[in-house]
This record gives C-alpha cells, structure tokens and sequence, in this order.
C-alpha cells in the first residue's frame, strides 16, 4: 500500500434509491441526495427509482462518465443485497469495483424505522455520510485468483445428495459422496411408496 | 440409488464422517473418517452368510426397532453398497462368521478407522433431517399404548419390504385395524416444540390412507388437521381424490388420546372445528405425523462446515431469495431437507441446483476471491527492529503470519481468510486490513457520531451475524430505536479497542459490541479473539466508572433479528433513564482517558486526515492498483 498522498481530486457520485416505495414510503430520497450534494468530495448526488434496475444502473454507468466519478456510494439496501450488483456496475463503467461503497438506507432504515420517519431520514443522512466518508479513503484493488481442484464432495447421501452427485458426476466432475451410515439412501429408502407418483422410493 | 454406486465419476464412501474442513473455495482440504467395518469392502460378495450364523440380534434401526437384526448386518436387501458391517458394539466375538465366510475371507477384526485428506473444489451439504419423538408429548400416549405408532413406523408396516411384509397389523394383538386415526401436526407448529410446517406431513398422511384404503377397502380413515397444506402441482387434486374415496378429515388438534385396557383401542379427544363439536372417537390403532427436525448432531456439522444456522438448527441460506443454496462460505452449498423440510421433488431440484452452484466454481481454471486481506506495514513491525513479538501470528485462526525476529511479520494471502483480528490485536498499528482499514473505520465513524452523539447508540456489527441480524431486524419489520448508528466490519476480531475508545471520545451515548455466536464464527476463533477483547474493555469501562449498560457486548446471529432490535431498544433505555445532564457530564469527564487510549490510531498513516470530516478536502488516497503481494 502506498502511504504518500496524492492529491488527486476526489469525484464521488452519490445514489439514494426510491426502491419503490420501500424507502421513499418512509423518508425523502431526493432530499438526503440533495443533502449529500454538499458533502466534501461530492460532485454528484441524484436520487433513482430503483438503483438496482438497469435504468439504475445505466444512470450510475452513464454518470461515472459523465461526472468523471472515481467513487461512487449508492444508499439503497443490504451488501448482502446487492454489493456485487452495484460492483459489477461501476466496472462496466471503468471503475475498479472497490471504489463503490453501500449505505444500507433500507433494511437498516426504512424498514426497521418506519413509523419515525424524522429519525429515519436523520439516519440515512447519517449512514449516507458515513458511506461518503468511507468512499474518500476507498483504494482500488485486484480480486485475488486462486487455482480450483476439480472435485467435488457431497455430504450425507439421501435422495438430495444423490441428486447432487449424479448431476455433478454427469458433468463429468469427480464426486466424492460421504454417507455416515452403512448404506446411502437416507429416509426416502425407508419409506412406502411416495408421492406424488406413488411408486416405489427406491 | 444403484446409479450413484455405479457412476465411474462417484466415490461413494460409507460409514465415513467428516471431521475437519480447512482452506477456502477451490481450496478445500477435508479429512474423512473411514469408520472400520471389519469387512474387507473388495472381497464381500454380499452373500449374507455371516449374518446367518451370526448368534445375536439387537433392533435394527433402520427398520425402527420393529425387526431384529444380526451384529453382522446390512441395514436393508436393497443396501447401496450391498456390504456387511460388523456392529463391534453387539459383536461377542465367536467368529463364527468368520468361519462361514470361508474361502471370500471378506472379514477382518483388526481394520481400525481409516483418516484420509481429500482434496476438494467444492462441498454440497445434504444431511437431512431427524423425526421428532412424540413419546414427549404425554397426552398422545406414544409408547404407552402399543396401538399409537409413528408414521416412520407406518411407512415400514404398510411396505412390502418391511418387518410384516407390508401387512398393516396392530402391535398389541396382530390384528389388522379397521379403523385407523391419523393425526397431523405432532411437535409441529406448535409452540411448545417447534413452530413450523414440516411440510410434508400432510401430504404423507394422505398418501398413507389413499394407499391403506386401497389395499384395505373396509378400512375407516380420519385424518385430524388444522390445515391441509397442498401447495405444490397435483397436490390439491390428490387431497381431493382421497375426500372423494371417502377418507375423513376432522379439523382440530387432539387434546388427548386415552386407551382402553382390555382392547387395546383408543379414544381420540378433539374439538371438531367444521360441526363446532368436541369429539371422542374409538379406534384400533392412531399413527402420529411427527415433525421433521434437525439432525441431532447439527451443531458439530455446522461448526467443522462453518455454517450458520436458522432459528431451530436447520442450516441457513446466504440470502434466502438471491442465493438461496448458498452458505456463507464461498464453495459450500446447501440441498435438501437440512435446510428445513423438504419432500422429495424439492429436494431433488435443490441437489440440482447445487450442483449447477458448485460446478460454476468446478468448471473454472482458477475463481477470483475477494481482496480483503492483512498487509503488514514492515517499517511499523517491531520484529523489523530485532523484537519478539508475534503477536498478530497467535490471534490468527489460519496461521497465515509468519514472525521471525529481525524480518517484519509476513502475511500468505492465500492463507489469510480477511478476519481482521491480526490488524485490531497488533499493538504497534503495523497491520492493516485492505477495505476495512483503521482510516476507513474510523471516516466512518466520525461521520456517524458528527451531530448530538450522545444520543446515539453506536453499533459495531460483524458482517456475517450481526449485521446479518440486523438485516432480518429490518426484513421483519421489527422496529427499534433510530438512534442506532453502526459500522460493519467482517469479523468481530477486527473491532480494534482504538475505535471503541473513538466512539466514546467524539461522545457516543453507548456502544454496542457484536458479532456472532462462538459456535457460528466465519473464522473459526476470529470471535474468540474478538469476545477477549471486548471482556477486557468491559473491565477497563468498569474500572472507570462508566454507567452500566453503556458498553454492551452481544452476540447476534443473522437470524436473531428480534434480538438485535430488543438490544437496540434496551440501550435506548439505559441512556434514557441515565438522563442527558448525567451521561452529557459522564462523557466531558472521560474524554481525556478515552483520548489518551485512542491516541495509538494517530500514528496511522492515514488516519490523522480522517479525523474531521466536515473539515475540507486534504485526505490521503491513492489511485494505484494496491499490490497485494501475491
Ligand atoms: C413418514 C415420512 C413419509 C414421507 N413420505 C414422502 C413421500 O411420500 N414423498 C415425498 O416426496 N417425500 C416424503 N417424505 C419426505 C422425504 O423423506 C424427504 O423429502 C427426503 O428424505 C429428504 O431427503 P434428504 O436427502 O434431504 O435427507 P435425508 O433423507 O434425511 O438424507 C440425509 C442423508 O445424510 C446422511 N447424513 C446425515 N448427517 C451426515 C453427516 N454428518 N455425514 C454424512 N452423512 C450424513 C444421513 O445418514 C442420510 O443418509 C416423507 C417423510 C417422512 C418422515
Ligand atoms: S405439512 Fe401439514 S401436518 Fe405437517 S406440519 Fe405442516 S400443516 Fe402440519
Ligand atoms: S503484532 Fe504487529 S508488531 Fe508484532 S509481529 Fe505482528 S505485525 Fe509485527
Ligand atoms: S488474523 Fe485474519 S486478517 Fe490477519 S492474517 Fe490471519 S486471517 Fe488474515
């Protein structure tokens, strides 16, 4: 990592999306990306239906050119949602994918905040700044590539993990099926007839 | 079955557990334990004649303890693969078997456990799942009354290759029942045991009485329901073939089931809901639909996978709409009812999946992972200067640090997992975490706590569990207080003391300090290092003076959302009953010591520049590629 600064001029874009109603229900979005337009380092902020929709997405791709973005933040909802969405977008754009930054303004927000709609929309101020000010010390970085063993192992053998192994082995992958039993088979082969053919489970 | 056993691509390996899984995507090292069967797999033909002149018999499991089987045995003819065990336990050593083995000489009483590694690019987990014991249930009478059965217990008695040859007898006399009660909901949805659907209970229940009234015309069926759950294609029309051939269905829970002594028969007690009644009714024999439960040894499987787990121990999804079949664990999938109950349709379609999931990965040459790793700052590293130190190597859960005195402390980055602990523990700041660096946290923070911090309850959430927890606060829509404020970090070992003591410095009304559960950590120990930690801050707020309360460590798990939101209003609370004069005066008298104790951090590099962020423009960043030393 290099410690000397550089001065270069940060450009962030910020995005506050509507996500329908799920936020825009519950706080402004226009008004948190109009707030956000004065923070430090940003040259963009706007407001959008839905981020993640490629109409979203387009205005974030088209934006970054436009703007000269080298960071963007989008305020919408969980990274477990859609961090790599939003990854994928900005490098399409040309931007390294770890200079997107997420606040999650709707499972950490709207949704766990709304019937007090003045604290939401102080909090997604807030979660929004902080996104903000996380962006402004963002680095770019490579993804690390690492060699993949082609096997597999399928745990526990019942017809679910048969399943597993015959559909993996027919892709002519080498299957390693562990069953802790005697026998593979698990309940299914104790059962009757099953349905919804009712013909024998084995 | 047969298939698996004779694709040339599968290994199937029974009476094999794993025991440890190590490495990452692409990257799995698994030892498997190969239990001793004392039978020599290539030689046994499956002839049985071992278990012929075997002497002693226990309960065969497979067969719910309702047929013996011998202490050389296969569980079932059908056995995949067809190859006699040799159950230590029950054996008395004559060797007669061996003996009637003869020439084959398949048996072999000194095999021991086999540990063997395998190298592996991808795991699909598919354990299962357990039938709840209703014998817990006292008002059900399940194993008081020889005539109340379980439906495993029905599925090996109306089956053709079970104990009676699929000839349904009543236990108490051999009888067959003319008139049978099927009962839904045993231990299911129910608050008192476990408060889901099992899914497929209702349709086995029709499928036992359409199947019995068939080969049993004269047969009377009634099946008690709360609701009949038939969502699935061809489901509903099922339920209605089987009304039309005249099963009953008598909605309500029954209350109690009593015997009568003499006969064996038994009365069912339950409300009627459609007549508005309540009902006692004679029958010869009453089948309980027990609820379909996690494996019991779901934890110890969770923890050696690094699996979380849903509320009741089923396995937990990553995302439940996005990526359904994924763990956490990039690389590890999930399939069939170990997940939560499933039939065999769905459970099929997710071993599918799955292998579609896993062979993206297995189908690659190499798969990319996430740059989130551990850099050493060399010049920062006292063992650079000649000094024992390492620290940073203990806290690692993946030994990925070397430290040799006199060279600075050397990170594998394909070894090291992204933890952070190794960057919080080091005390001289000589290690930072890419992507969650000090400068990162700390911009972060500061931007949070800006305006009337002591109102805020700041959150450090680890981004597996807790913030996961968090997530399904919201997704639930249980509300809390807004005045929560929370930064995310991937495990709770990276939540330096540094940034706790910031918090409370720029005036935070009370901090929060959680991650997972010991048992579910991404990181093997990453919680440990992190749960020490917070202990010793605890000690040192303590010694302080600090308002009890205004520090809490809690351990949340990405499906604890009600828990998250109950700890976030309890915290509301603290501070309100401290009262503003009180919590405003604690905070102005222990700024200088949360101050003095914060002031390590400003050595960073970096770090100086993130402190006001309202400030202007005068940050340190750069714009090339970091290498990351590969
Ligand atoms: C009474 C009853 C009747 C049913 N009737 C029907 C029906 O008619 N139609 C239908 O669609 N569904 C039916 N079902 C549901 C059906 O049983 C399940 O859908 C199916 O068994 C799920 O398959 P599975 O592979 O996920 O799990 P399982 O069948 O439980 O198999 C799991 C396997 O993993 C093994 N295992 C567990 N832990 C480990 C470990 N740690 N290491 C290695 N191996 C391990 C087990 O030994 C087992 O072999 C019925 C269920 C019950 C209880
Ligand atoms: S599937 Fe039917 S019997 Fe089983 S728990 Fe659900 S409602 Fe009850
Ligand atoms: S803990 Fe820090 S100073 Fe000590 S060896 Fe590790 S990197 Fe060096
Ligand atoms: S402690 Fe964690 S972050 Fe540090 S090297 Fe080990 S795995 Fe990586």
């Amino acid at each position: 990592m290099s410690e000397s600064p550089n001065p270069e001029e940060l450009r962030i874009g910020v995005y506050v999306c509507h996500c329908g109603t799920n936020i825009a229900g519950v706080i402004p979005p226009d008004e948190v990306a109009e707030w956000a337009s004065h923070l430090p380092g940003v040259v963009h902020a706007a407001d959008t239906l839905y981020a993640c929709a490629d109409s979203g997405q387009t205005l974030i791709k088209n934006d970054i050119k436009k703007y000269n973005l080298n960071r963007v933040v989008v305020s919408a909802c969980s990274v477990r949602m859609h961090e790599a969405t939003f990854r994928g977008a900005v490098s399409e754009a040309g931007l390294n994918p770890f200079l997107m930054e997420m606040a999650n303004i709707r499972e950490q927000c709207t949704w766990a905040h709304g019937h007090d709609k003045e604290g939401a929309l102080k909090k997604a101020k807030d979660l929004t700044a902080a996104a903000i000010a996380k962006a402004r010390f963002l680095a770019p970085l490579e993804m690390i590539t690492v060699p993949v063993t082609k096997r597999a192992m399928v745990i526990g053998g019942g017809v679910a993990g048969i399943s597993t192994a015959l559909d993996l082995a027919d892709q002519g992958i080498e299957t390693i099926l562990v069953e802790k039993e005697p026998t593979i088979g698990g309940v299914m082969a104790q059962l009757n007839k099953t349905f919804p053919t009712m013909d024998c489970s084995i | 079955m047969v298939d698996a056993a004779r694709h040339p691509k599968i290994d199937v390996r029974t009476y094999t557990q794993v025991e440890r899984v190590e490495g990452f995507v692409g990257n799995f090292k698994v030892q498997l334990r190969e239990k001793a069967r004392y039978v020599i797999a290539d030689r046994c033909n499956g002839c049985g004649d071992c278990a012929k002149v075997c002497p002693i018999e226990v309960p065969n499991r497979f067969e719910l303890d309702l047929a013996p089987r011998k202490a050389a045995y296969v569980a079932m003819s059908q056995s995949v693969p067809l190859l006699y065990t040799i159950d230590q336990e029950a054996c008395i050593h004559c060797y007669k078997c061996v003996e009637a083995c003869g020439a084959l000489d398949a048996i072999d009483f000194s095999q021991e456990d086999k540990i063997v590694w395998e190298d592996i690019g991808a795991i699909v987990v598919a354990t299962g799942f357990n039938h709840f014991d209703p014998s817990v249930i006292p008002e059900y009478g399940y194993n008081q009354y020889p005539n109340v059965i379980t439906a495993m217990e029905m599925e090996r008695l109306n089956n053709s290759a079970g104990p009676t040859v699929g000839n349904l007898i009543r236990p108490s006399d051999g009888e067959n029942p003319k008139r049978l009660a099927i009962i839904n909901c045993v231990g299911s949805r129910d608050k008192r045991f476990n408060p889901w659907c099992s899914n497929f209970c209702c349709m086995y229940a029709i499928k036992n009485a359409v199947l019995l009234k068939q080969m049993y015309p004269e047969i009377e069926l009634s099946i008690y329901y709360i609701d009949i759950r038939t969502p699935s294609k061809g489901y509903e029309e099922f339920y209605e073939r089987a009304r039309e051939m005249g099963i009953k269905f008598i909605q309500g829970r029954p209350s109690l089931i009593t015997e009568d002594k003499k006969s064996h028969n038994l009365f069912v007690h339950s409300e009627d809901i459609t007549l508005g009644l309540v009902t006692e009714y004679e029958y010869d024999m009453v089948m309980l639909n027990q609820a379909a439960v996690p494996q019991p040894d779901v934890d110890s499987v969770s923890s050696v996978l690094n699996i979380q787990q849903s509320p009741g121990g089923w396995f937990m999804e990553y995302h439940p709409k996005l990526r359904p079949l994924d763990t956490p664990t990039d690389g590890i999938f999930i399939a069939g009812a170990c997940q939560g109950p499933k039939d065999i349709p769905a459970s099929v379609a997710s071993g599918s999946a799955t292998a579609s999931r896993a062979g993206r990965i297995l189908h690659s040459d190499e798969w990319e992972i996430e740059p989130i790793i551990a850099q050493v700052w060399e010049d920062r590293c006292v063992s650079a200067d000649g000094k024992k130190c390492g620290i940073c190597a203990k806290a690692c859960p993946y030994n990925a640090i070397t430290v040799e005195v006199g060279t600075a402390a050397q990170v594998t980055t394909a070894k090291c997992h992204g933890c952070g602990g190794c960057v919080a523990e080091c005390p001289h700041n000589a290690i930072t975490q890419l992507h969650y660096t000090d400068a990162q946290i700390l911009a972060q923070i500061r931007a949070l706590l800006a305006d009337k911090p002591e109102e805020k309850i700041f959150a450090f959430r680890c981004h597996w569990c807790s913030y996961g927890g968090a997530d399904m606060a919201g997704t639930s829509h249980f509300e809390y207080s807004a005045n929560e404020r929370g930064v995310r970090v991937m495990c709770s070992a990276r939540m330096d003391t540094d940034f706790i003591y910031e918090a409370y410095r720029l005036g935070a009304g009370a901090v929060l300090y959680s991650g997972c559960h010991p048992q579910d950590c991404h990181y093997i120990t990453g919680q440990l290092v992190g749960a020490s930690r917070a202990e010793r801050l605890q000690k040192i707020f303590d010694k302080m003076g600090m308002s009890p309360g205004r520090f809490r460590i809690e351990w949340i798990s990405a499906a604890e959302g009600q828990k998250y939101a109950n700890v976030i209003d309890e915290m509301q609370q603290t501070i309100d009953e401290i009262g503003k004069e009180k919590l405003l005066a604690e905070i102005e008298s222990m700024k200088p010591e949360m101050e003095k104790r914060a002031r390590r951090m400003y050595e960073v590099p970096d770090v100086t520049d993130a402190s006001d962020y309202s400030d202007k423009m005068k940050i340190a960043m750069t714009l090339e590629v970091v290498d990351i030393g590969k």
